[in-house]
C-alpha cells in the first residue's frame, strides 16, 4: 500500500476469486456486471477500482482496471463501456463465469467531516466511481448535486441511483434527448459560480476534468479529479500509469486515480478520450 | 520416493535458495508485492533500475499491449540512488532481511554507473549488483553500452573496480551476435549474466495514424519473446563460463524449467507478476513439484541439461 494512502485508512489489496451474477446491457456498448466478490465488497471505498483478468488464455494477457460503481453485501457492481477485446469479452460474460480480480485498489475520494454540499460531475461513464460516493455522502447526510453529461439519453447510465439519493441533478446530452444540449461543462459554469459548494468531485473525459478543474479554481472551491491511465500492475510496481503532477510524476493506481485538481499537470499525456 | 530436491543454486558466491528472482522494473523493490508474496520465499529480490541523480522517466502513454505480450517505455524513472538507500533498502532491511537483494544498476556514462555502486557498497543488505547495459527506453546510457563490445567492456571495468561483491551484467538482445558482448563482459570481470532485456518493438495505432507510446518505440516482454530468450541463452550459455539468469516471457514453472534446460542456472519472472501477482512463487512452487515428479534430486542438475537431438 503507499504512503499516500495511508491517512485514509484504506486497506491492503487482495486477490480474490469472483463469479459474474448478473450481466445486464444498460445502452449500445455500455453494460452493468454484478460480482460476487465478498471480501473487496467488504473492503472498499469510493473512487477504489479492481484489476480484473478477463483474458485467461487469451494471447491478449494485462488485466483491465475498473472503478467499482456500487458494493452491497457480497456484490461489486461494475459499469462498463465496451471498447476493445477485453470490455467485448467482459460483455458476453454469463452468470456463472469465473475470473480473478486484483482490489480494492488506489486512493479513492476524500470528503472530509463538516463538509455539507458536494458537486458530483460525471461525464459519460464518469459515473462509474461516483455511484458508490454519491450513495456514502447521503448516508452520511451531506447534500449532493449531479451534473451529468452523455452523449445520448439512454446513456445518462446511474441517473436513477443519483436521483435516489441526490438533492438535485442536473443532465445535459450532446444531442438535446434529456436535458439541456450540450456539455455538462456548460452546466457546471453556472452551478460552480452560484457558489453552493464545498467541494467537486469529477471524473469523465480528461477535458472535461481539466474544465471543471479550471472553474472550480476560479471559484476556490477544492475539486478532486479520477484520471485513468493505461495500467499494467496496479499495484504501484511498473510504473506505466503516471500522471504528472506539481512534485513530478504520481503512480495513477495507487497515488490515484483521485487527484487533488491543482496538483495535477495538465499535459498531452492524457489517454485520449473514449467514443 | 521419499526425497526433496535440493532448490538451491549458485551464482558465484552467491548462493540462492531457489533458482527464481524477480526481473528488474517488474517487482518495484518487493514491497508493492508484499500483500501477495512471501518474500522470504525469493530466490533474490532484483530491484527496479537505480541511478545516480534521479531520473523523472517518458511520457505517457508508457505501455501498449501487444499480441501476448507488451511494449513499455518506463525510460528508467526513479527516484536516485541516496532515495533509494533510504526508503527501499530500509524497507528491505526492515522486511526481507533473509532475501538477498541484487540491486539493478543504471548510469548516463560508465563512471556514473561506478558511483552509484560506490554509494551502494556502504550498505549492508545488497547481495550484489545487475548491471543494466541493455535498457531501450532512454536516450543516453542504457542499450547504448550493450549494443557495442567496447563501450560494454569499458562500464563493466569500472563497476568491477568499485565492488567485489557479485556482478550480473544485463545483456540487450538487440544485439547482432549476444555472445560477443557476453565474452566481452566476462573478460572484465563479471561473475555472471543476465538476458534477455526488452526487445526493441512499436506499436501503432491505424484508427489515429499515431505511435501507441509517447516515446513511439519501447521494449516489448511477456510470453511472445521467449523463444528469442530462449534461443539466446542457449547461445551465451554455450559461450562463456560464468553462470546465465535466463529470462523473457516466463509464466510457468514449465518455461523456467526450459529456460535451465538451455543453459539457464536460475530464473527472472517479469511481465507474469503484472498478470498474476502471484507468479513467482507459482513458478517456485510448480519447478519444485517439477522435480519431484521427475526424481530430479538437485534443481542446478537441470542446467545445461539440453538433450542435442530432438524427439523423432
Ligand atoms: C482506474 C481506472 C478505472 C477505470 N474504470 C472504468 C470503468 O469503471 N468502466 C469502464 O468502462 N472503463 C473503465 N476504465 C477504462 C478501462 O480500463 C478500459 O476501457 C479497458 O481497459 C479497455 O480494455 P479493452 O481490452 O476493451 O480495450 P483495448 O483493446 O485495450 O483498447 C481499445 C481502445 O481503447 C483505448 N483505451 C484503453 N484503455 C483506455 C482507457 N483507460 N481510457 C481510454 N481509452 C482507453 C485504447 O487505446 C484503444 O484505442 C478505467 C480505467 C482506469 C485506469
Ligand atoms: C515495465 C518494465 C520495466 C522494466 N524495467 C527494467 C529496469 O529498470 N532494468 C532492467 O534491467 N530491466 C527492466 N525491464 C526488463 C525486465 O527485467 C526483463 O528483462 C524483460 O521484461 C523480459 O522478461 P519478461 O518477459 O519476463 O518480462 C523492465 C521490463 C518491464 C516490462
Ligand atoms: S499500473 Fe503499475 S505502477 Fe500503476
Amino acid at each position: 500500500m503507499s504512503d499516500a494512502c495511508q491517512d485514509i485508512s484504506q486497506g491492503h489489496p487482495l486477490l480474490e476469486h469472483v463469479e459474474v451474477l448478473g450481466n445486464e446491457r444498460l445502452a449500445k456498448g455500455v453494460g452493468l456486471v454484478t460480482l460476487k466478490a465478498p471480501r473487496i465488497a467488504a473492503a472498499v471505498e469510493p473512487g477504489q477500482f479492481v484489476h480484473l483478468r478477463i483474458a485467461q488464455g487469451r494471447d491478449f494477457i494485462l488485466r483491465r482496471p475498473f472503478s467499482i460503481h456500487r458494493a452491497e453485501g457480497d456484490d461489486v457492481e461494475i459499469l462498463y463501456q465496451v471498447l476493445g477485446r477485453g470490455t467485448r469479452e467482459l460483455a458476453g460474460m454469463g452468470t456463472g463465469t469465473a475470473m480473478d480480480a486484483v482490489g480494492p485498489l488506489g486512493c479513492g475520494w476524500r470528503v472530509a467531516d463538516g463538509v455539507s454540499h458536494v458537486l458530483l460531475v460525471s461525464g459519460g461513464l464518469g459515473a462509474a466511481p461516483l455511484g458508490m460516493l454519491a450513495e456514502r455522502l447521503a448516508e452520511r447526510g451531506v447534500a449532493v448535486t449531479v451534473a451529468m453529461g452523455a452523449p445520448t439519453d439512454d446513456r445518462l447510465v446511474a441517473r436513477e441511483l443519483f436521483e435516489g439519493v441526490a438533492r438535485r441533478v442536473e443532465v445535459t446530452t450532446d444531442d438535446g434527448s434529456a436535458g439541456m444540449r450540450g456539455f455538462v461543462t456548460l452546466l457546471t459554469q453556472e452551478l460552480i459560480a452560484a457558489g453552493e459548494f464545498e467541494q467537486i468531485c469529477a471524473c469523465g473525459p480528461e477535458p472535461m476534468q481539466r474544465i471543471v478543474a479550471a472553474q472550480a479554481d476560479a471559484a476556490g472551491v477544492p475539486c478532486q479529479v479520477s484520471l485513468e491511465r493505461l495500467m499494467a500492475c496496479g499495484i504501484g510496481a511498473c510504473l506505466s500509469c503516471v500522471v504528472s503532477t506539481r512534485e513530478g510524476h504520481k503512480r495513477a493506481c495507487v497515488d490515484g486515480p483521485v487527484f487533488d485538481a491543482r496538483e495535477v499537470v495538465w499535459d498531452a499525456s492524457e489517454v485520449p478520450p473514449k467514443h | 520416493m521419499t526425497f526433496s530436491t535440493d532448490m538451491s543454486v549458485a551464482i558465484g558466491t552467491l548462493s540462492l535458495r531457489n533458482p527464481v528472482i524477480t526481473a528488474s522494473g517488474t517487482f518495484a523493490s518487493g514491497r508493492e508485492f508484499a500483500d501477495f508474496v512471501d518474500l522470504s520465499r525469493l530466490g533474490a529480490i532484483v530491484t527496479k533500475g537505480v541511478s545516480l541523480e534521479p531520473w523523472e522517466g517518458n511520457d505517457s502513454p508508457r505501455i501498449a499491449e501487444t499480441a501476448s505480450g507488451m511494449l513499455n517505455s518506463i525510460g528508467l524513472q526513479n527516484p536516485g540512488v541516496e532515495a533509494f538507500m533510504e526508503r527501499d533498502l530500509q524497507w528491505l532491511a526492515d522486511n526481507a532481511a533473509d532475501t538477498p537483494v541484487l540491486v539493478n544498476v543504471s548510469g548516463h556514462t560508465a563512471e556514473e554507473y561506478a558511483r552509484v555502486i560506490e554509494r551502494l557498497e556502504t550498505v549492508d543488505n545488497v547481495a550484489g549488483y545487475e548491471v543494466n547495459i541493455s535498457c531501450p527506453n532512454v536516450d543516453e546510457g542504457g542499450m547504448v553500452f550493450g549494443m557495442h563490445c567496447a563501450p560494454a567492456a569499458d562500464v563493466v571495468a569500472k563497476c568491477r573496480r568499485a565492488t567485489e561483491r557479485p556482478l550480473i551484467v544485463k545483456l540487450s538482445p538487440n544485439v547482432t551476435d549476444v555472445t560477443d558482448i557476453a565474452r566481452a563482459v566476462v573478460a572484465e570481470g563479471a561473475d555472471a549474466v543476465s538476458l534477455i532485456n526488452t526487445l526493441l518493438g512499436m506499436a501503432i495505432d491505424a484508427t489515429t495514424f499515431r505511435p501507441k507510446l509517447a516515446r513511439g518505440v519501447g521494449g516489448l516482454s511477456g510470453p511472445a519473446i521467449k523463444p528469442v530468450a530462449l534461443r539466446m541463452v542457449w547461445q551465451v550459455a554455450n559461450a562463456v563460463a560464468v553462470p546465465v539468469i535466463g529470462m523473457g516471457g516466463i509464466m510457468t514453472a514449465e518455461d523456467a524449467v526450459e529456460f535451465m534446460l538451455a543453459g539457464a542456472t536460475a530464473v527472472a519472472v517479469g511481465t507474469a507478476s503484472f498478470v498474476d501477482p502471484t507468479a513467482v512463487i507459482r513458478v517456485i512452487d510448480g519447478m519444485a513439484e517439477f522435480c519431484h515428479a521427475r526424481g530430479i534430486r538437485r534443481a542446478a542438475d537441470l542446467t545445461g541439461a539440453l538433450v542435442a537431438e530432438p524427439d523423432a
